[in-house]
């Protein structure tokens, strides 16, 4: 078999190996002309249509996440100056609420003082009264008392309207 | 293949490598003395097509590639990317099919160097370089005929601007030369070259190995020499991707320079 093989190469050794062979031409050229056809008109399409598709959902979702990026970035700034605004209202109101406590507690606090001067001068005004009426109920007896006392000292009798004057003037004093 | 047997049947005899011819000639599978003669070449041509075509067919079509689909799309946003962009630009989308075509073509004639049983880059034969060269030269000339007009792109190709009058008769022809003849010989020769190059290296060391193998005092280098096969066969993958790029990229190039001349 190598000897019939090698005999098969001697036949062709004679032709010079690097001129074409025109049978070789012939099949190299029914085989690239028929790939370049067939990647022209069936085989090619698909393949960039699908890759073009691809490439558009791409592009389309990197467009939709940057069109999200920007609607985020409003919002955010939205919902930052709604929260300013809505410290600022809160702070307001929080002030007027602490003016308005205060300006409560002032008026309670003004009635309770003016209320309790009140009670202080009705209970002065009622002690002062029973005062009086207690002095002018024990005056003719302690008058009783300090002329019979006195009567004892002297070993006389001292009448009770010398007495009088002089007990009253000492309450009085005392007083 | 013939290499080895080669080597095989010499292994008696001290190392022999096998003639060039022996190296890249094929026998016919059918069709002796007829164009339609079919030998590995053609095997590969074939599977350069069927190969790519069924990755494409069978790779599915979702939002969320996965596996098949993602080698699919890859080459697809390669060409795109490294090789209309940079070279054409936005403008070139339209050569899309052209460009991936022969990119994948090249690639899937090249792999074939590294894949066990076939061995062979289809092109380290001249016929499948010769037919690209010849299609992208047709291409940059339909594209600045159409762009430029006959006569504008003619001009624009053989009278570079900023040239003296008395020049042209000297760098008129040397641009004709270059335009029109040299760049697909350029193309085609570049792609040959290599891949047989890599060819003959992987051989090389293939008919080393067993030559070694063969001989108990020297064998101790064998495994220097496999190492070296197998990384030269890594190299010989990324040697497939790089020339289908390059070709692939220099037909962009060309096809920029028809539809902007001034840049």
């Amino acid at each position: 078999m190598i000897a019939s093989v090698i005999l098969a190469a001697e036949e062709v050794e004679a032709k010079n190996p690097i001129l074409p062979e025109l049978s070789e031409m012939f099949w190299g050229a029914i085989a690239f002309f028929s790939l370049w056809a067939l990647v022209k008109f069936v085989l090619l399409p698909p393949v960039l249509n699908v890759m073009n598709e691809r490439e558009d959902r791409i592009r389309g979702d990197l467009d939709a996440a940057d069109a999200a990026r920007a609607r985020q970035g409003s919002a955010a700034s939205e919902v930052s100056d709604q929260l300013a605004g809505s410290r600022a209202e809160a702070a307001q109101i929080v002030d007027a609420a602490r003016a308005e406590a205060e300006a409560e507690r002032a008026a309670i606090i003004g009635a309770a003082e003016a209320e309790v001067a009140s009670m202080k001068a009705d209970a002065e005004a009622e002690i002062a009264a029973s005062r009086a009426e207690a002095m002018s109920g024990i005056a003719p007896s302690v008058a009783e008392v300090a002329a019979d006392a006195a009567g004892r000292v002297m070993n006389r009798q001292i009448p009770l309207s010398s007495a009088q004057p002089v007990v009253d003037r000492f309450l009085s004093n005392s007083n | 293949m013939f290499a080895l047997f080669a080597a095989e049947e010499g292994g008696g005899g001290g190392l022999q490598f096998p003639p060039i011819s022996n190296l890249v000639e094929w026998p016919n599978y059918f069709g002796d003395g007829t164009i339609f003669a079919f030998n590995k070449i053609g095997l590969i041509s074939m599977l350069a097509l069927l190969i790519p075509t069924g990755m494409f067919l069978l790779s599915k079509k979702e939002l969320v590639p996965r596996g098949l689909q993602n080698i699919v799309e890859g080459a697809v946003e390669f060409v795109d990317k490294q090789v209309i962009q940079s070279a054409i630009g936005p403008d070139g989308r339209k050569y899309m099919p052209l460009l991936l075509s022969i990119f994948l073509f090249v690639f899937f004639g090249n792999i074939f160097e590294v894949i066990p049983t076939f061995q062979m880059p289809a092109n380290a034969r001249m016929a499948n370089p010769i037919i690209l060269a010849l299609t992208a030269w047709a291409m940059f000339i339909a594209v600045g005929v159409k762009a430029q007009g006959f006569s504008g792109f003619m001009k624009s190709s053989l009278f570079p601007p900023g040239v003296p009058k008395a020049l042209y008769l000297l760098v008129t022809p040397i641009e004709f030369l270059s335009t029109f003849l040299l760049r697909p010989f350029g193309l085609a020769v570049r792609l040959f070259a290599n891949m047989l190059a890599g060819h003959i290296l992987l051989v090389t060391f293939g008919v080393l190995c067993i030559a070694l193998w063969q001989k108990s005092a020297l064998a101790i280098v064998l495994p220097f020499s496999f190492a070296t096969l197998v990384g030269l066969t890594g190299f010989e993958v990324m040697v497939s991707l790089i020339q289908a790029f390059v070709f692939s990229l220099l037909t962009a190039v060309y096809i920029s320079l028809s539809l902007n001349p001034h840049h």
